[in-house]
C-alpha cells in the first residue's frame, strides 16, 4: 500500500514536467506576451519600444521557449512560481488565498452534491416507479442539462431578486453560498442517477433478500446492507466529479465573484500573464492528481476485492 | 427522525431565520455609503505602473488629483496649477501651483511632488507605460517650492491636455518612498476620498478625506464629500450588476447596452450617456497593397457602409456616426470638415465609383482582371466588432465585394496589425487629444504600412508643436480635412459610454474628461 502511493506521488514528477511542456510548447505559438498586451495601442513608440524592451529582458520574455522553460524549471525546484507581470507580485501570493477558496468552493458544493444525490438516489430507489422516484428522475435529467452558469444567474435572480434572502453582492461567508449551490445541485444530478440504480442493482442480489428472509426491517436493509455496497461504485463517480466541480469552479466563480483560482485563469490568459497562468495550471493538475490517487485508495479500502497494484 | 411535517416545518423556519439574519446587516445603513461596480479587479494602484481602464477610473475619481482639468468646451483649467507659461520658442514650460494642498498621509503637494512623479515616470528603470505618451519631456525641475519647470526636445502641444488625465495625477512622495513595491496596494493621493481598504478580487473601500479642499471650480460641492464611504465592488458577470442594481445593492454600474436593455423605463433609474466619449470606431486598409493602395477603391469602400446601422447593432444606437477622423469628444473636431469631406453612406455612389474603376460585376462579386473583390477584414474579439463586422460584411456584399470577417483577441489582433495579413481592419481607439491622429496616420502611421503624405504629415506636426489653442485647433482641422481627403480612414461611430445610477443616488455628472466629480454625490432618502 505505502509503496504503491510513493509509486504514484513519483508518478506527479514526469506529469508535471509534461504539462508543464505542452504548455510552454503552446505558449511559442501565442503571438503575444504579457509586455505588449500592457501596452497595447503604443508599440510603434519609440520610448515605448525601449519600456517593453526593458520588461522583456527581467522577465526573460526576450529568450526562445526552451530557455525561459529551463530557466522556469530551475526556479521552480527552489519552490519559486515566479513573479505576475500585470499583478508585478509573486504568483504564490495571489494564487495561495484564491487556491484555499477554490477549494473552499469545491468542498462545499461536494457536500451538496452528495447529501441531495444520495437523499433522492435512495429514496428514489427505495420507493422505486413512484411519484417520488419519477419526480427525482425528472429533476435530475434537468440538473444534468442545466449548465452552471445559467442555473447560477436564476439561483440570483429568484433568491436575491425576487425573495431577497441572500445578497447579489455578498458579503464574508454569504458569498459561497449562492455559488456552491449552483454547483452543488448540477453535480447531485448525475449522483443521484447513480446511487439510484446501484440500490436498484443491489436491493436484487441474494443477501438482500437472505436478509429481508431474516426479517431485518427495510431501514436496516437499506442503510446497513445495501447502501454500503452501492457506495462503492458512487465513490468512483465523486472522485471523477471533484474534477467536474474544478472545471465547473472556472465558470461559476466568474459570475459570482467567487476569487478562486478560477475567475484569476480567466484574467490571468486574457493578460497573457504566462507565470499567473502556468502556476494555475500546475496547481490545477497536481490537485486532481492528489485527487484521483485519494480516490483509489479510499476505492481500495473500502472494497477488499479491489486491489492496488502499479 | 423527523416526520415530513416536522421536516417542512423545521425547514421554513431555518429558512426564515437564515432570511432575518442576513438582509438586516446587508440593507440596513447608517453611514451614507455608495457602492459601485468595478468590471475587474485593478492589478495595482499606482498611475506609474499602469495605464489601464480600471486603474485609471479608481485613481482619477477619487483619489488622485492633476494640474489641469478640461472644462466642456475641452480647454485647459487650473486645477492644481495657478498657472502656466510657455517660454518664447515654445520649449519649456513654467508652472504655478496653488498652495495649501495636503495628501492624506499629511505630506505638502508642492514642486518637488510634480517632479517626483515626473521624474519617475520617466525613469527607465521603472518601464513606466505613461512614458510614452510624454516622449518629448526631458526633465523636471524646481525653481522655488511652488514652481515647476518642464523641458521638452521639441514644442510639445498635446502635453497640456494631456496633464488633465488620470495618468499624471499626484502620489504623495513621502508614501511611494515608504512603501516601495507595496504601494499600489495602498495609493495616497489628494483626491476628496482616501484609500481605506482593499479585499482582493472582491473591493475596495474609500473613506471620505475630511480635510480636502477643492480646488475645481467647476464642481458643485466646494468642500469635502457629502458621502462617507464609496464601496467599489469586483464584479465581472453583467446579469449579477443588473440584479444588484435592482436590489439597490449598487447605487452605479456602466453596463454595455443590452444589459441595460432590461432596466430602461423603469423609474428607479437614471441611464447617464457620456456625450463627451473620446472613443472612435473606424476602418483602416493595407495601404500597401493593391486595390488598397489605390485612393479611388479606398473611397467606394468608404461610401458602402452604413453607420447607423453598425450603430443601431453594435452598440443598441447609444453614440454618434461619425464622418471625421476625430472622435467628436476630443477638442478640436470639425464637424464642418467632416460634413464637407466625409463619406456618408450612399450605396449607389459606391457602385459609380467602382464601376469607374475598373470593376466590373460578374456575377455576386465584382472583378477587376484576374482579381476579384474578395477581401479579409479583421478585429478584436467582442460583441460589439463581431456585430458591426457583419453588418459591414452585408454593406460591402450589396456594392460586390465579398469579404471574409474575423476577430481574435486584444492580444492576438492587435500584433497582427503590425504584419499586415489581411485586408481591412476595424478598430477603436479613445485618446482624449487630437494628437491621436498622429499616433495613427502621421507617417508611416501606427502600423508602419503609409507612405509618406506632405499634406497630411505638415499639418499634423505643426498640431503637436503649435502652443497656442486657436493656431492649434487651424492645423487639427487642416489635418483632418488631409487624411479624409487621402481616404485613410473610413470612421464609423463614437459610442456613448453607459452608466447606469440609482435615483437616490444625486450628482452623479462626469467631467469632459470622463471623470467623476466624486464629492458631489449624495445620497438621498
Amino acid at each position: 500500500m505505502a509503496q504503491y502511493v510513493v509509486r504514484r506521488l513519483l508518478l506527479l514528477v514526469p506529469v508535471v514536467i509534461g504539462i508543464l511542456l505542452i504548455t510552454f510548447l503552446m505558449k511559442a505559438l501565442i503571438p503575444t506576451d504579457a509586455v505588449t498586451a500592457m501596452y497595447q495601442g503604443q508599440l510603434s513608440e519609440k520610448e515605448a519600444a525601449q519600456a517593453i524592451a526593458t520588461l522583456r529582458a527581467k522577465y526573460h520574455l526576450d529568450l526562445p521557449w526552451y530557455q525561459q522553460f529551463f530557466i522556469y524549471v530551475g526556479d521552480l525546484m527552489q519552490g519559486d512560481f515566479g513573479e505576475s507581470i500585470r499583478l508585478r507580485k509573486p504568483v504564490i501570493d495571489e494564487i495561495g488565498y484564491r487556491y484555499v477558496n477554490t477549494i473552499l468552493l469545491t468542498a462545499l458544493s461536494l457536500v451538496i452534491a452528495l447529501v441531495l444525490g444520495l437523499t433522492t438516489g435512495i429514496l428514489a430507489a427505495a420507493r422505486r416507479n413512484t411519484w417520488l422516484d419519477v419526480t427525482a428522475t425528472t429533476v435530475g435529467l434537468f440538473g444534468i442539462s442545466m449548465p452552471a452558469f445559467f442555473f447560477g444567474l436564476l439561483l440570483i435572480l429568484v433568491f436575491s431578486v425576487w425573495l431577497r434572502i441572500l445578497p447579489v453582492v455578498p458579503h464574508g461567508w454569504m458569498a459561497i453560498i449562492l455559488p456552491a449551490f449552483a454547483l452543488g445541485i448540477i453535480e447531485a444530478a448525475p449522483l443521484s442517477q447513480v446511487a439510484r440504480s446501484n440500490m436498484i442493482d443491489v436491493m436484487r442480489r441474494d443477501y438482500i433478500l437472505a436478509a429481508r428472509a431474516r426479517g431485518q426491517s427495510e431501514m436496516a436493509l437499506i442503510f446497513r446492507h445495501a447502501l454500503p455496497n452501492a457506495l462503492i461504485v458512487v465513490l468512483t463517480v465523486v472522485g471523477l466529479q471533484i474534477g467536474n466541480l474544478l472545471g465547473g469552479a472556472f465558470i461559476v466563480e466568474t459570475i459570482f465573484s467567487w476569487h478562486g483560482i478560477g475567475e484569476l485563469a480567466v484574467n490571468a490568459i486574457q493578460w497573457r500573464d504566462f507565470a499567473l497562468t502556468q502556476a494555475i495550471i500546475l496547481i490545477s493538475a497536481a490537485t486532481y492528481l492528489i485527487i484521483n490517487l485519494v480516490a483509489d485508495i479510499m476505492y481500495a479500502w473500502l472494497d477488499p476485492r479491489v486491489e492496488l497494484v502499479s | 427522525m423527523l416526520n415530513r411535517r416536522q421536516f417542512t416545518l423545521a425547514s421554513a423556519s431555518a429558512l426564515g431565520a437564515l432570511a432575518m439574519g442576513i438582509s438586516q446587516p446587508a440593507f440596513a445603513q447608517a453611514e451614507k455609503v455608495a457602492r459601485f461596480r468595478l468590471t475587474i479587479d485593478p492589478e495595482g494602484l499606482y498611475n506609474v505602473q499602469s495605464i489601464s481602464l480600471v486603474v485609471s477610473e479608481v485613481l482619477g475619481n477619487y483619489l488622485l488629483e492633476s494640474l489641469v482639468y478640461l472644462d466642456e468646451k475641452g480647454q485647459a483649467k487650473p486645477w492644481l496649477a495657478e498657472s502656466w507659461e510657455p517660454s518664447a520658442d515654445g520649449k519649456v514650460i513654467t508652472f504655478k501651483l496653488k498652495p495649501g494642498k495636503v495628501f492624506h498621509d499629511g505630506t505638502p503637494f508642492n514642486a518637488a511632488a510634480v517632479k517626483f512623479h515626473f521624474d519617475t515616470v520617466m525613469d527607465p528603470k521603472n518601464a513606466s507605460p505613461s512614458r510614452a505618451m510624454i516622449s518629448p519631456l526631458q526633465k523636471v525641475e524646481t525653481s522655488d517650492d511652488m514652481t515647476v519647470v518642464f523641458t521638452f526636445s521639441k514644442p510639445f502641444a498635446p502635453f497640456i491636455n494631456l496633464l488633465g488625465l488620470s495618468y499624471f495625477g499626484f502620489n504623495s512622495p513621502t508614501a511611494v518612498k515608504a512603501a516601495g513595491s507595496a504601494y499600489p496596494r495602498h495609493p495616497v493621493g489628494t483626491g476628496p476620498f482616501k484609500f481605506g481598504n482593499w479585499t482582493p478580487g472582491t473591493s475596495i473601500e474609500l473613506v471620505r478625506y475630511a480635510e480636502f479642499k477643492q480646488y475645481r471650480p467647476d464642481a458643485k460641492n466646494q468642500g469635502p464629500a457629502y458621502l462617507d464611504r464609496i464601496v467599489l465592488n469586483v464584479l465581472a458577470e453583467e446579469g449579477v450588476v443588473t440584479s444588484a442594481l435592482q436590489t439597490g445593492e449598487l447605487q452605479a454600474a456602466l453596463l454595455t447596452a443590452d444589459a441595460v436593455r432590461p432596466l430602461e423605463g423603469d423609474k428607479q433609474f437614471n441611464i447617464i450617456n457620456d456625450q463627451n466619449a473620446k472613443n472612435l470606431m473606424f476602418m483602416e486598409f493595407d495601404y500597401k497593397k493593391p486595390p488598397f493602395d489605390d485612393k479611388a477603391f479606398r473611397e467606394a469602400v468608404s461610401y458602402a457602409i452604413d453607420r447607423e446601422s453598425v450603430l443601431a447593432a453594435a452598440f443598441g444606437g447609444n453614440g454618434k456616426i461619425a464622418l471625421g477622423p476625430l472622435s467628436r469628444g476630443i477638442p478640436g473636431y470639425d464637424d464642418t470638415v467632416a460634413q464637407k469631406y466625409g463619406t456618408p453612406y450612399d450605396p449607389e455612389k459606391a457602385k459609380a465609383l467602382l464601376d469607374a474603376a475598373g470593376w466590373k460585376v460578374s456575377g455576386d462579386i465584382r472583378a477587376k482582371g484576374s482579381m476579384q473583390a474578395k477581401f479579409t477584414v479583421r478585429s478584436y474579439a467582442s460583441s460589439t466588432t463581431e456585430r458591426a463586422l457583419a453588418v459591414i460584411q452585408a454593406n460591402l456584399a450589396d456594392v460586390g465585394i465579398q469579404v471574409d470577417v474575423g476577430t481574435a483577441d486584444w492580444g492576438t489582433f492587435y500584433p497582427g496589425l503590425l504584419k499586415p495579413d489581411w485586408d481591412m481592419d476595424l478598430n477603436r481607439w479613445t485618446w482624449p487629444d487630437p494628437s491621436v491622429m498622429s499616433q495613427l496616420f502621421r507617417s508611416p502611421g501606427h502600423r508602419q504600412l503609409l507612405p509618406a503624405n506632405p499634406a497630411i504629415d505638415q499639418a499634423l506636426d505643426s498640431a503637436d508643436t503649435a502652443l497656442d489653442p486657436a493656431k492649434r485647433f487651424q492645423f487639427v482641422s487642416d489635418g483632418q480635412k488631409a487624411i479624409l481627403e487621402d481616404r485613410l480612414i473610413l470612421p464609423l461611430l463614437t459610442d456613448w459610454p453607459i452608466t447606469v445610477v440609482r435615483s437616490e443616488l444625486e450628482g452623479y455628472r462626469l467631467d469632459f474628461l470622463g471623470r467623476l466629480y466624486a464629492s458631489d454625490l449624495k445620497i438621498t432618502g
